[in-house]
């Protein structure tokens, strides 16, 4: 499964998906997924596949832009909560991808 | 004070975030990050030329005409870049064509600087041509860049959606086309510029920049207007919304024309304790937002030693990020988000870091802010090149640090006796504080 996670600059959502991959790893989750900073995600949606658009809790306020993004690429769109944006929450955040999961 | 984050929240939060997301204001946002790291390459030679021993400094006094020419390029013509970055991203968010956009916003706001032809004035057979006074292309002439860029992409989309444009058959080459395309929009922005700039001889830049100016002013050298960005965003903050991100689209312009400014009074030979602003961005990144917004990394120093079991940890997570100024990890950790007790001291912290450093800039007891550094330096670091290789703005930032760290002690030590209680009272719950 190839999931995308947006924040500000990219920084913050890279230490959260690293977590959550890790986790992923432990739960033997076939997971690929990266950390973008907003200026970035609209073209990265169109390029390759992703299955989902996770929006970090700090950019909420730009969850109508992305919206739109995704639809424009037809990839499923979700908010992180904020307790599932820190390395203890990625087992929560996991959870929530994994709903998105064919 | 529950009931206060509340209303920031439903009320004082979506009109901000729904401005910060407005098209024009998005397109400037984008156009002038767009420039942040020619602004970084020419920072570091106003760094190089400006060393901080004083033998050196008289070693290289020469050549620093030379050294400080790539900013010159870079800072001293920002506005060009920014020009054409905010014309294709606006552009683009109507669904037009950016270089388009771009080119003619950019001609538009070149548009707004008359050529001159100093030849006479210079020795005979040394002329040089018609030459661009480089004095409004730069941070000055940033408001123009914005105004000419608006101008020319609104008309662009103006005469695009009632279809009158000069259209090529399919065979001709997009490229082509294209500048066709611009053909008639392009005649009608620039001769418009023309009539006002050469034939009335009104002088845009200079308008523009005379009403700026006391903007400036007051957002750059007064105390209140240098704390009215720091308790919105922390306030953006306290609600969970990135606050920089909100208020950083409105006020950077400005902080960037206040930067330049700094940077070209520098460059020009003034005291690097005597400059036009005391508070551009650089100002706040580096004695305010140590450790991230809300001066974090005070709070970060304490959860290490934090009695509950929860606080502790995710200090133990967050204080590598801390030190590189990543607080995101800390903010919804803790959390600071919408939290009663701790969103006290994460707006009063750094309104009080603030007023010191301001105070201090102020009186020349440290230099004023030039250089644009990467954000993700440690604070004493970053502090000590952007002010001119300063090594007591290093010694503010650590004043700063412990200034904070007392401003959140009683408060951390409420919300940890709290936090302990909940943890004692539910062991096999633990996961409900999570």
């Amino acid at each position: 499964m190839k999931v995308v996670m947006v924040c500000s600059g990219g920084m913050s959502s890279a230490i959260v998906v690293k977590a959550i991959l890790k986790e992923a790893d432990k739960q033997n989750f076939d997971l690929e997924m990266i950390a973008v900073g907003s200026g970035e995600i609209e073209e990265i949606l169109k390029t390759s596949g992703y299955d989902l658009l996770l929006v970090a809790p700090q950019v909420k306020h730009q969850f109508a832009t992305f919206e739109g993004y995704a639809n424009e690429a037809g990839v499923p769109i979700d908010k992180v909560e904020p307790m599932g944006y820190t390395p203890l929450g990625a087992p929560k955040t996991l959870l929530q991808i994994k709903k998105y999961s064919k | 004070m529950t009931k206060f984050l509340v209303w920031i929240e439903t009320k004082f939060m979506p009109p901000m975030a729904k401005l910060a997301e407005q098209k024009h204001l998005k397109a400037i946002r984008d156009g002038v990050i767009s420039t942040l790291s020619l602004i970084l390459v020419g920072s570091f030679f106003l760094i190089i030329a400006n060393p901080p021993i004083a033998s050196w400094a008289e070693a290289i006094a020469p050549y620093t005409a030379d050294i400080v020419i790539p900013f010159r390029i870079t800072m001293g013509l920002m506005s060009i870049y920014a020009s054409y970055g905010m014309g294709y991203s606006l552009a683009k968010s109507y669904k037009l064509d950016g270089i388009t956009g771009g080119v003619l916003s950019l001609a538009t706001f070149l548009m707004l600087t008359v050529p001159v032809n100093v030849d006479a004035l210079l020795p005979e057979g040394q002329g040089i041509g018609w030459v661009l006074p480089m004095g409004n292309l730069g941070g000055a002439g940033m408001f123009s860049a914005i105004l000419a860029m608006i101008f020319a992409v609104e008309s662009l989309r103006f005469f695009k959606n009632r279809n009158l444009m000069i259209k090529m058959p399919e065979q001709v080459p997009d490229s082509v086309a294209r500048s066709f395309e611009a053909l008639i929009p392009g005649a009608f922005v620039i001769t418009i510029v023309w009539i006002i700039r050469v034939l009335l001889d009104f002088d845009l830049n200079n308008f523009i920049l005379s009403i700026f100016t006391p903007i400036n002013d007051i957002l750059g050298n007064n105390l209140i207007g240098v704390l009215v960005p720091v308790i919105f965003i922390t306030l953006l903050w306290a609600a969970g919304v990135h606050g920089m991100s909100v208020i950083g689209s409105v006020a950077r312009p400005m902080w960037l024309v206040m930067l330049d400014a700094n940077g070209q009074a520098l460059a020009d030979g003034a005291d690097p304790n005597q400059l036009p602003y005391i508070a551009p961005e650089q100002f706040y990144q580096w004695t305010v937002w140590i450790g991230g917004a809300g001066s974090t990394l005070a709070l970060c120093i304490l959860l290490l030693f934090a009695k509950s079991v929860y606080l502790k940890q995710v200090g133990r997570f967050s204080i590598i990020p801390s030190l590189f100024n990543i607080n995101e990890p800390l903010i919804f950790g803790v959390p600071l988000v919408m939290n009663p007790i701790l969103a006290i001291p994460f707006i009063l912290a750094p309104v009080v870091t603030t007023t010191i450093s301001y105070f201090a800039v102020k009186f020349g007891i440290i230099n004023g802010f030039v250089s644009n550094v990467p954000w993700t330096l440690p604070a004493p670091i970053g502090a000590f090149l952007s002010a001119s290789n300063d090594w007591k703005a290093a010694v503010l930032v650590l004043i700063n640090i412990a200034i904070a760290g007392a401003i959140y002690y009683p408060f951390f030590k409420v919300y940890d006796k709290k936090l302990r209680e909940e943890e004692l009272g539910q062991v096999s719950e633990e996961h409900t504080i999570l």
